[in-house]
């Protein structure tokens, strides 16, 4: 799912955009129509002025006394321009040249507007009314440049696009800061979630937004149960183990003895020897944490020397040649217990089997793969590898090896993991491989 | 050999003793933690058997403090809770031998056997010095000219130990701790006859007598 950072950014900066262009063609559309009007009625007032300088004579030949004019009118191409005409005669200002404005004949009374090509490319607006002076009926037309306005206005929308585009930037940057800052709980929490997987803490920390409390509450309660019940549950299964295996082994002892009849002695080891492996089979897959996340991690670097010192300790009348390729410092987010138990039993395997040498490789990326093998007599690849199908009976055994791989196939099947037995390429003898997918946030 | 057995179930406590004398080994009992570290650091035991279940305080407990105070003692863990985890604690602990219960008493016997010959840097297999061979099993002695001697108890526990510690004096109170346990009677002048005895069936200049001091196995090999 996409981040709420990234959720709440983008939804701020389409909003922040929307509004500010629509702010943009709002005041665009608004300086324009002002200027126009403004302009217009600028022009009215100039029509005004010039009527009341235009006199007929009784012929209604029309003079204007161009000496109560502005100034502006008689440079040329200035950009104020004025037409009067009559049916007779039209006169134009002086500022106009030999440019000739396109004006039809107004009404008396009314008023029209026009946009029009102007000399040296001016943009031209025309304001024609009709008038009555002296009974004379006449089309007074004043036309103003617009182009320089508009440059004016063409310079506040760039301005106001590229105050409004700061703005837009300014915001969006705070707002992230803002959110970064309010986030920075989500940030730790999921810091503190990878640490907790690694098995470097053991619960999150409590101190956080009022929000976030009750989830984290809620974890730790609940990384508190499962580390409860699985000691808990650990605990007792150990001490059944014990309950269990020391009637055995008095019973052991006796059977040892020659004082019980031969039929007799054989039934009972053999009960008490199926007692025995059944029980330390459940027990043993009873014990698995599996991906809990709650008790500690298999380290490589301490708990895999630990280990083989303990079974070079248990061969000691065995002179074998182990060489390991395993990566060093690599955190291996699988419980110690069900690794070491994982380990410990196929490594013992290998330790009773090989003759001279032993390889374990190991290698992590998004899964952990394991490879042990060794140059002993090998065994039977089909009997072994019914093992990893479900279903097989625990008391199914296997002569030679046996228990001890089916441990491991329980450990791996409870980690979703694939495991396969064969004969060793390299070695000559038996080969195991592992694959547990590790599960990352 | 002088051997500790901590060990809290008593049934299995009556068949083991009895086992483990007639293996030639002089066994004292402990059935709780603290009797068991208290004893263990006596210095007489040449091994110990431990029980990692043991109540009031745990064989592991015992282990360590053992070897965080300095005492080297051979020891081999028994344990019901035989995961991996638990034997390599209790290898990190110290131990330096391991067996999962239920057992053979062979082959705890087996196990006990290697362990002094490893300690005392001795190769596996039979126990020989000087022309001597020990079968530990059979308790018995073949001497250089081939014969095969029946040993008594006493006098194969008396050999093993020389042969184990051939070349060092011998005190006969070091040999009588050695060679009996709690319960027995002791008397240091019995030593002196079985040394005798011993002398005859492997040779005078075997065994040498230091006065004031004890005895030594010669092994001019």
């Amino acid at each position: 799912m996409q981040s709420i950072q990234s959720k709440l950014s983008t939804g701020l900066l389409l909003s922040l955009i929307i509004a500010f262009s629509s702010l943009w063609i709002l005041v665009s559309i608004n300086v324009q129509f002002l200027a126009k009007e403004y302009i217009a009625t600028r022009l009215e007032h100039d029509a005004k002025t010039l009527l009341n300088t235009i006199t007929f004579d009784n012929n209604g030949v029309l003079t204007i006394d161009t000496t109560r004019i502005d100034l502006i009118y008689n440079q040329p191409f200035s950009g104020h321009y004025y037409l009067v005409s009559t049916d007779k005669q039209s006169i134009s200002s002086r500022s106009l040249w030999d440019h000739k404005l396109n004006v039809t004949a107004v009404t008396t009374g009314q008023q029209s507007r026009a946009l029009q090509q102007g000399p040296e490319q001016q943009s031209l607006l025309l304001i024609s009314g009709g008038y009555n002076k002296q009974r004379n009926k006449l089309t007074i037309t004043i036309a103003e440049d617009l182009n320089p306005i508009n440059k004016n206005i063409n310079q506040f929308k760039y301005w106001f696009a590229a105050m409004a585009l700061g703005m837009l930037l300014i915001l969006v940057i705070i707002q992230a800061l803002i959110l970064r800052k309010s986030l920075k709980p989500l940030t730790k929490v999921h810091a503190e979630l990878k640490l907790l997987q690694q098995g470097q803490l053991n619960k999150l920390n409590t101190e956080s937004p009022s929000e976030l409390q009750p989830l984290i509450n809620e974890v730790n309660h609940l990384l508190g149960i499962m580390e409860q019940r699985l000691r808990r549950s650990r605990d007792a299964l150990s001490d059944l183990a014990h309950a269990i295996k020391k009637p055995l082994t008095v019973i052991k002892q006796i059977t040892d003895k020659d004082a019980i009849p031969d039929a007799t002695k054989t039934t009972l080891i053999k009960q008490t020897d199926d007692i025995y492996q059944i029980s330390d089979h459940i027990l043993k897959r009873a014990r698995l944490a599996g991906h809990s996340h709650t008790g500690a991690l298999f380290s490589f670097s301490d708990d895999l020397p630990a280990l083989i010192k303990t079974l070079d300790m248990m061969y000691a009348n065995k002179t074998l040649l182990l060489s390991t390729n395993v990566p060093e410092n690599v955190i291996c987010p699988v419980d110690r217990e069900d690794m070491l138990e994982l380990l410990g039993n196929l490594l013992d395997n290998a330790y009773k089997w090989a003759t001279h040498k032993i390889m374990l490789a190991v290698n992590i990326d998004s899964e952990l793969h394991i490879c042990i093998e060794d140059d002993g007599p090998g065994t039977d690849l089909e009997k072994i590898n019914e093992l990893s199908k479900r279903g097989v009976r625990l008391d199914e055994k296997i002569q030679g090896h046996g228990f001890g791989l089916a441990i491991t196939t329980d450990i791996v099947n409870d980690y979703n993991g694939s495991v396969s037995f064969e004969h060793s390429n390299d070695l000559g003898g038996f080969k195991a491989e592992i694959t547990l997918p590790l599960y990352q946030l | 050999m002088r051997l500790l057995l901590a060990e809290d179930d008593h049934d299995l406590v009556a068949i083991l003793k009895k086992d483990l004398e007639i293996a030639g080994y002089a066994v004292d009992l402990a059935d709780n933690g603290v009797d068991a570290e208290y004893l263990g650091n006596e210095m007489i035991y040449d091994v110990a058997v431990l029980d990692l279940g043991l109540p009031q305080r745990n064989g592991i407990d015992v282990l360590r403090n053992w070897r965080t105070a300095g005492n080297h003692l051979p020891v081999i863990v028994l344990t019901a809770r035989n995961a991996w985890h638990e034997r390599v604690d209790g290898f990190k602990a110290g131990a330096d031998d391991y067996l999962g219960k239920p057992f053979h008493v062979e082959e705890l016997l087996a196990r006990i056997t290697a362990l002094l010959h490893r300690t005392r840097q001795q190769p596996g297999g039979q126990l020989q010095a000087a022309g001597l061979s020990l079968d530990e099993e059979q308790q018995t002695v073949t001497t250089e000219d081939g014969q095969t001697h029946k040993l008594t108890g006493i006098e194969f526990r008396l050999l093993r130990y020389f042969l184990l510690n051939a070349g060092h004096v011998l005190s006969k109170s070091r040999l009588t701790e050695h060679v009996y346990d709690f319960d027995s009677e002791k008397d240091s002048n019995v030593i002196e006859v079985y040394v005798r005895r011993l002398r005859q069936l492997i040779g005078n200049d075997r065994i040498e007598t230091r006065r004031g001091q004890g005895y030594v196995f010669v092994d001019n090999n």
